[in-house]
């Protein structure tokens, strides 16, 4: 063993995926290091050098890549304690890049051959390589994790596995059991749910206490009838391997309390009831969307809204990652407002009006993404047909005055107004079928500035109250036109390539004038806009960029893995963005959402945060590669 | 002073047989000669630490060293060694350079760290930070322990580098005035390791420059830093 490990080992501890690596992985990989220097502007690596031969670590200095043959050079950096080129390494081939020395460089340098050899040896090393990114993810997640473990520490997390979060083995019987052996049967194993399942196991209903109230004893039924007259039919049911927060967000949506727990051959191994997942949760959602759908006034929803909030935080705190995160605020948003408009429509006698079956409300932007977060502002619109014997105008007139009222009420529950008045109270913004197929088509026609602005936030509608099949048509109809009209869809191409990834040429990152970085318009809109383009070329009719993305990414030519990067890129930046809320409203409580922004100063990052948003800004850069390669742009 | 004396008048020392035929075997190395490029050969940085910094009276505790082959380090080609002594040095010095004094008397024999030496380094060539202090050190533990005169043909980059970099030279002078501008860490400083590789990145550095000068080679280093000293009025 050499002399010299003592006084590296501590360079390699402060640096992924080297801190994690064992002990005597890590000597290894010292033994077979050399250090070489680089003066500034030397080549360490191209294309023209072939097959890669060195696996480089910088010790010490700025590394620039600079990617041969794209029009706009794109340039990378790489900094202490990097590992490059990996991917050329992995595939045996020459580099794509040229890595040049921008500053004085000095790098631990592993040959290739040893490069393949300590993959074999050292498991965290492998993984580091070849997930690269998503490794990275992990370890991020995790800290974020410990960050907040001290308030969740006791709770098992809503990530867990159903089959780890089911107590007890189910309690089942036939079709043709009695009621009353049934109850019997129930009360022994004192347990408040019966599944009722065929011979095969397959469960076919269920049965709680909560229905003994209502469907036996009040009508009188006799308990010598089979339990299947009284079960509930077709009761919802997931695989084992799911994680707990689907059951919370299936009994949340449905209103249900139990959920099942079925193999993939369909045979019943459990079953999970509210309660189960209650020690999950510090404030339950179940409790949350139950009360939402209750609400008797708008001053219940207000304070609902606080409590939304809190669980939100709660469910950072358990590492709940971005996508589900964001899938809950938009649940929850969503059961808010839908419970918003019954009342205010209620109030208004809207629901006695025949009109009440010609009308849907629709979401758009982040909301109709299902990406909503703690600072969404409104973004909604109305689609009604026209009754026999009115007119658009007059139904609008009678529409007005309700939407006007949901918004102001939507304000109060602290999803602020929108500036650009897009809302359902905006004349503009509250058409008929007929007359949105007019403004869509205009849009796709015209491809002015303004247009493809609109489009940008429109296109993503969906329906979020009201007649839902309205929206569906409109969508259909909009799959259509969109798919068929090329030039249209380059001009949005055109106009998302003009808002570049702020990756730096001279630091990491191009910061705005306060050296902050604005996350949402940086970050997270290439790949938003990607995603809407590629949706709309490929008669995708999903509205969340990452569906939209999955979906349309064999159509468009992506491999599975380039999409999946970039997914954990879009979530990367999402989590960051929510992290940042967080931490707004921890050290501000009370402040209201207008204050939170999407702003971060890179420097206030961790080495490892700043690193992978560095990677998941490349990626955002790699889309719009793949955009402008469409488009030929 | 009788310290001083006795080691002046002491015999030869009498190697075991073992120590002799290390010696002898690294006698009979062929001299590895006089290469042209820094791209083709091997050479040895080395830092020692000692029990203080008079030349006369103090004496060598550890020697450390890592060689720079075909133009980069090679981490695993290093060398470390503490001398036994005779008596532990005094308590300022070992704040310094953080060998304890039970360390120190637990060090390898003299004559057996020497040769472990010996045998590390080969017949490459050295290159130090102020050669004057390790070479002395080593010449006078080597006549002492295994009664040769070791004559190796040393580099001093405290000259190579002023000579590269005439605009720095009034403004830096020391290894850690050097190994700053080059934003060269040193997590262990006083470590005669990792003194040694501070050392050898600027010996990169050094190689570097001397390559865009023409004056490639270790030969061409060391015909620059004969100019320098010349030049500045050492002879």
């Amino acid at each position: 063993m050499s002399a010299i490990h003592a006084s590296q080992l501590s360079f390699f501890a402060a640096h992924a995926p080297f801190d994690r690596m064992e002990h005597k992985h890590l000597l290894w990989l010292l033994e077979h290091l050399r250090l070489s220097y680089y003066a500034k502007g030397e080549v360490l690596a191209e294309p023209a050098q072939g097959k890669v031969e060195r696996c480089f670590i910088i010790k010490q200095g700025m590394v620039q890549g600079a990617r041969q043959g794209s029009v706009e050079a794109a340039v990378f950096e790489l900094h202490e304690g990097e590992t490059f080129p990996v991917g050329a390494l992995l595939a045996k081939r020459a580099v794509t890049s040229v890595y040049r020395a921008a500053e004085d460089v000095f790098c631990f340098e592993l040959s290739a051959d040893d490069f393949h050899a300590l993959l074999e040896l050292s498991l965290v090393f492998k993984d580091f390589c070849t997930r690269r990114i998503a490794a990275l993810f992990d370890q991020s997640n995790q800290a974020i994790q410990a960050q907040f473990a001290q308030a969740a520490s006791e709770q098992q997390s809503l990530s867990s596995p159903l089959s780890e979060v089911i107590r007890f083995a189910p309690v089942a019987c036939a079709p043709s059991t009695p009621l009353q052996t049934a109850l019997g049967i129930m009360h022994e194993a004192n347990v408040g749910s019966m599944v009722v399942v065929d011979a095969s196991s397959k469960p076919l209903g269920i049965f709680t206490l909560h229905d003994l109230l209502a469907r036996v004893v009040l009508p009188g039924l006799s308990i010598e009838r089979p339990i299947s007259e009284v079960m509930s039919s077709d009761p919802v049911s997931l695989p084992p391997n799911a994680p707990a927060y689907e059951a919370a967000m299936a009994m949340a949506r449905a209103g249900f309390r139990h959920v099942l727990v079925t193999g993939s051959d369909g045979v019943l191994q459990g079953i999970l009831s509210e309660r189960d997942l209650f020690s999950l949760q510090r404030v339950g959602l179940r409790q949350i969307s139950g009360a939402l759908r209750q609400a008797e006034n708008i001053e219940v929803l207000v304070s609902l809204s606080k409590d939304i909030r809190t669980l939100i935080h709660n469910m950072m705190a358990q590492g709940v990652a971005a996508e589900q995160l964001t899938l809950f605020i938009s649940t929850l948003n969503d059961l808010l407002a839908e419970r918003l408009i019954e009342l205010e429509c209620a109030a208004s006698g809207l629901l006695e009006s025949p009109l009440c079956q010609d009308i849907c409300w629709l979401v758009m932007g982040s909301g109709g993404r299902y990406e909503q977060t703690l600072n969404t502002d409104q973004d909604n619109a109305l689609l009604f047909t026209v009754p026999k014997g009115m007119t658009a105008d007059q139904v609008r007139e009678q529409l007005l005055p309700v939407a006007l009222r949901v918004n102001q009420a939507l304000a109060r529950c602290g999803f602020p107004l929108c500036k650009g008045n897009i809302m359902a109270s905006n004349p503009k913004w509250c058409l008929s079928m007929d007359e949105w197929k007019v403004v869509f088509s205009d849009w796709v026609d015209q491809g002015s500035l303004e247009a493809l602005m609109h489009s940008s936030i429109f296109f993503d509608f969906r329906a979020l109250a009201g007649q839902h099949r309205l929206a569906d048509e409109l969508r259909n109809w909009l799959a259509k036109l969109a798919r068929s009209n090329s030039r249209f869809l380059h001009q949005m191409a055109a106009n998302a390539l003009r808002n570049r990834p702020p990756l730096g040429l001279v630091r990491d990152f191009v910061l705005n004038e306060s050296s902050r970085l604005d996350l949402k318009i940086n970050g997270l809109t290439p790949f938003v806009d990607a995603g809407r383009i590629f949706s709309l070329a490929t008669g995708v009719i999903q509205t969340s960029t990452i569906q939209r993305l999955r979906r349309s990414a064999a159509d468009s030519n992506i491999p599975p893995h380039e999409v999946e990067a970039w997914i954990n890129a879009f979530l990367f930046i999402q989590m960051l963005r929510l992290r940042h809320h967080y931490e707004a409203i921890a050290q501000q409580p009370g402040a209201g959402v207008q204050l939170l922004d999407n702003l971060i100063e890179p420097s206030m990052l961790n080495d490892l945060d700043r690193r992978i948003l560095k990677e998941a800004f490349r990626q955002a850069r790699k889309v719009q590669v793949k955009l402008a390669l469409d488009y030929q742009l | 002073m009788k310290a001083l004396l006795q080691r002046w008048l002491a015999p030869r020392p009498r190697l075991e047989h073992r120590q002799a035929e290390r010696l002898s075997a690294w006698r009979g190395l062929p001299d590895a000669g006089k290469k042209s490029g820094f791209e083709n050969s091997r050479c040895v940085v080395l830092d020692v630490e000692t029990t203080g910094l008079n030349l006369m009276t103090d004496t060598l505790i550890s020697i450390g060293a890592v060689s720079v082959v075909n133009g980069s380090i090679v981490l695993a080609d290093s060398f470390y060694v503490v001398l036994q002594q005779r008596e532990s040095s005094r308590k300022e010095n070992i704040l310094v350079h953080g060998i304890s004094g039970s360390v120190q008397r637990e060090g390898e024999a003299p004559a057996d760290a020497l040769l472990s030496f010996l045998e590390y380094l080969g017949k490459d060539p050295l290159v130090a930070f102020h050669v004057k202090f390790d070479e002395t050190m080593i010449r006078r533990a080597m006549r002492q322990y295994l009664g040769i005169s070791f004559n190796r043909p040393w580099l001093d980059l405290a000259y190579v580098m002023p000579a590269l970099f005439p605009d720095l030279m009034h403004s830096h002078r020391g290894l850690d005035d050097w190994s700053s501008y080059f934003r060269i860490s040193n997590e262990d400083r006083h470590n005669a390791v990792a003194d040694a590789l501070a050392t050898a990145q600027l010996l990169l550095v050094a190689i570097s420059i001397a390559r865009q000068t023409g004056n490639s080679g270790y030969e061409g280093l060391r015909s620059l830093e004969r100019t320098f000293r010349y030049a500045s009025g050492e002879r």
